[in-house]
C-alpha cells in the first residue's frame, strides 16, 4: 500500500449544456394532458415508436407522422424491486412492468399498482391510471392498473 | 499495402454553434452521405464511431449513437481518439477481408457544450499536474510554443504569420467554422494573449462539428465512385504523457508516425514527393513544429518559409490549404477532416483553395496535451 496514494476530487460538470432530442418526449407530454399517448410512425416499415425519434432506426429515414397509441396494453416483462435505483431500501416492494401498449411497437416502463406481487405475470393485460390533474409531465401517467 | 483501401466519400459540417443534437448531427451527415453515394445502411459492412464519452456526457456513448449513424443491428466499434485513428481501425477491418465497406463516424459538440480548452484538464494526471493548478490545454501549448520559438530564436511574429496564412485560407473555405473575412496580421497580433506567447487568434476556436467518411475495398470503391482516393500508408506513434519527459520544442511522435506512414507509401523525399499537407496544428506554432518533425519543412527555416510563401496554397509545399484547425477543431473529427480536405484537393474539388498539383498528400491527426500522439496518413490518386 505504500506505493498507492489516494487522491480525492470531483468531476466538475457544471459547465455542460447538453442538448438532447426533444420532439418525441414533447409530443408525448403535450398529449398526455388530454389522456392521449402519441408516438411517431415510420411510413416505410410501419414501426410505431414512443417516445418517437425523429428517424426510423431500421429504415434510416426521417419520420414526422404522429400516431396515437392505446393506454391499454400487455406486460412483456416485469421486476419486483426492494430498493430504489440508488440502492435505498423501499418500505414496500415495488412492481415495475414493461408494457407493450396496443398500437405501439416500443415497450414502456412504469409502476404497477392494484395487484399483489405474486399475482403479476407476463402477458397480463393492464391500463394506464391517469392523474386527475394533468400538467403535461411524466407524472400525468401515474401507474398501471390491471385491466 | 498489398490490398488497397480507398476513401469513396465523406460528409462534414463544422460551425461555432451548429444548433443541433448529437443524434441529429450524426443522422443528417450520415443520411446525406448515403444519399450522395446512392447507398443505404445495409451497404455498409462495419461502423467505427469516434466520439469522446466525457464530451458526450455518457459512458460508452456509442450505444446511443449507433442507430443515428445507421448501425442498428450492424457490426460497430468505437474509437475514443482523433478520427484518423478511427480511419486506421476502419482500414484494418477492410484489409482483414471481412468487410468491403466501413463507415467512420466522428463528431463532437465542443463549441457549444463545454468551456473552451478547460475540458482538457480532465486528461491531466491527478497526482501532480492537476493539483498544482497551473496546467491546462492553453498553458501547456504556450510552454510548447515558447520552447519551439526559443529553439531557433524565432520572434513571436512568426506565430502571426502562420495564423494569417491559416485564417486567410480558412476564410475562403466553406467547410470551416471560423471564417474571418479580410483577416489581417494586425488583427492577429492585436488579439488578446491567452497564455503568452499564444494569442486568441493563434489558437483553435471551440467548434461543433462532425465528419462521416466511407472507406471501401478496391473493388467496391470503383463501383461506388469515380474518383477513389487511395490510402497509401498509415503510421502512428505515442510519446510520454509527462511534459517533463518530453522535448516540447519538437515532436518525436509526429516524426515517427510520418516515417512509418511514408515508409509504407514508399515516399523517400517528402518535400519533393508530397504535393501538400493537412496538419492538425491546434495552435499556430504546432504547424511548423509538426511539419519539421515530419520532414516537410527544413528545421530552423520556418520563418523564411512563411515569409516567402513556400507554405501557401501556391507555394512549394502548401501546408493546411484548408486553413487547418485554426479554422475549426471539432474534437475527434479534426484529423478526419484533414483527410477529407485532402480528398477534396486530390479530386480537384477544393474550389478557391485548390492547389495546382495534387496527387499525393499527407494528413496528420493528434491526441493528448501538446500532441502526445500523432497519426499520419498518406493519400494518393
Amino acid at each position: 500500500m505504500e506505493e498507492t496514494k489516494i487522491v480525492n476530487g470531483a468531476w466538475e460538470l457544471s459547465t455542460f449544456h447538453f442538448p438532447i432530442e426533444g420532439r418525441g418526449l414533447k409530443t408525448m407530454l403535450k398529449n398526455m394532458k388530454d389522456k392521449k399517448l402519441v408516438g411517431f410512425k415510420c411510413p416505410q416499415c410501419g414501426m410505431v415508436y414512443m417516445p418517437g425519434p425523429f428517424y426510423c432506426r431500421k429504415c434510416f429515414i426521417r419520420i414526422d407522422d404522429e400516431a396515437e397509441v392505446s393506454d391499454h396494453g400487455e406486460i412483456m416483462t416485469f421486476t419486483i424491486g426492494y430498493a430504489d435505483v440508488r440502492g435505498n431500501p423501499l418500505d414496500e416492494p415495488r412492481i415495475a412492468p414493461v408494457v407493450k401498449l396496443d398500437g405501439c411497437d416500443s415497450w414502456i416502463m412504469g409502476v404497477l399498482e392494484g395487484v399483489k406481487p405474486e399475482d403479476v405475470h407476463v402477458g397480463m393485460r393492464v391500463k394506464v391510471k391517469w392523474a386527475e390533474e394533468r400538467t403535461g409531465s411524466l407524472q400525468d401517467m401515474q401507474y398501471f392498473l390491471p385491466e | 499495402m498489398d490490398n488497397k483501401v480507398a476513401i469513396v466519400g465523406f460528409n462534414m459540417a463544422s460551425a461555432l454553434d451548429l444548433e443541433t443534437t448529437r443524434e441529429r448531427l450524426s443522422f443528417d451527415l450520415t443520411r446525406g452521405l448515403f444519399d450522395d453515394l446512392g447507398i443505404e445502411r445495409d451497404d455498409v459492412g462495419t461502423f467505427i464511431i469516434c466520439t469522446n464519452d466525457f464530451l458526450d456526457g455518457r459512458t460508452i456513448s456509442n450505444v446511443f449513437l449507433d442507430p443515428s449513424v445507421g448501425a442498428y443491428m450492424k457490426d460497430e466499434s468505437k474509437v475514443e481518439m482523433d478520427g484518423l485513428n478511427a480511419l486506421t481501425y476502419a482500414c484494418m477491418r477492410i484489409l482483414s477481408g471481412q468487410y468491403e465497406t466501413a463507415l467512420v463516424a466522428t463528431l463532437a459538440l465542443t463549441g457549444t457544450q463545454v468551456s473552451p480548452y478547460l475540458h482538457i484538464g480532465y486528461t491531466l494526471d491527478a497526482s501532480y499536474d492537476r493539483p498544482i493548478k497551473l496546467l491546462n490545454e492553453l498553458s501547456a501549448a504556450a510552454l510548447e510554443a515558447r520552447s519551439y520559438l526559443a529553439k531557433y530564436g524565432y520572434s513571436e511574429e512568426l506565430l502571426d504569420d502562420i495564423a494569417l496564412q491559416d485564417l486567410a485560407n480558412a476564410a475562403r473555405n466553406p467547410n470551416q467554422a471560423r471564417r474571418l473575412e479580410g483577416v489581417s496580421k494586425d488583427q492577429i497580433a492585436g488579439s488578446a494573449y491567452l497564455y503568452e506567447p499564444l494569442r486568441e487568434l493563434h489558437c483553435y476556436p471551440a467548434t461543433d462539428g462532425g465528419c462521416m467518411m466511407l472507406l471501401a475495398s478496391e473493388k467496391r470503391a470503383k463501383e461506388l465512385c469515380d474518383k477513389p482516393v487511395w490510402i497509401k500508408g498509415i503510421g502512428r506513434s505515442t510519446d510520454n504523457y509527462y511534459l517533463g519527459d518530453r522535448d516540447l520544442s519538437g515532436s518525436i511522435s509526429a516524426s515517427q508516425a510520418a516515417e512509418r506512414a511514408m515508409g509504407m507509401a514508399g515516399i523517400k523525399d517528402p518535400r519533393k514527393e508530397l504535393d501538400f499537407a493537412e496538419i492538425s496544428s491546434l495552435f499556430a506554432h504546432q504547424e511548423p513544429l509538426l511539419a519539421e518533425a515530419m520532414g516537410l519543412l527544413e528545421p530552423g527555416k520556418a520563418a523564411e518559409a512563411y515569409k516567402s510563401g513556400d507554405t501557401a496554397i501556391d507555394g512549394k509545399l502548401p501546408i493546411n490549404p484548408s486553413g487547418g484547425p485554426l479554422g475549426g477543431h471539432p474534437i475527434c473529427s479534426s484529423g478526419l477532416m484533414r483527410a477529407a480536405e485532402a480528398v477534396l484537393q486530390l479530386r480537384g474539388e477544393a474550389g478557391k483553395n485548390q492547389v495546382e498539383k495534387a496527387d499525393v498528400a499527407l494528413a496528420h491527426g493528434q491526441d493528448g496535451v501538446c500532441a502526445q500522439q500523432s497519426v499520419v496518413v498518406v493519400l494518393g490518386t
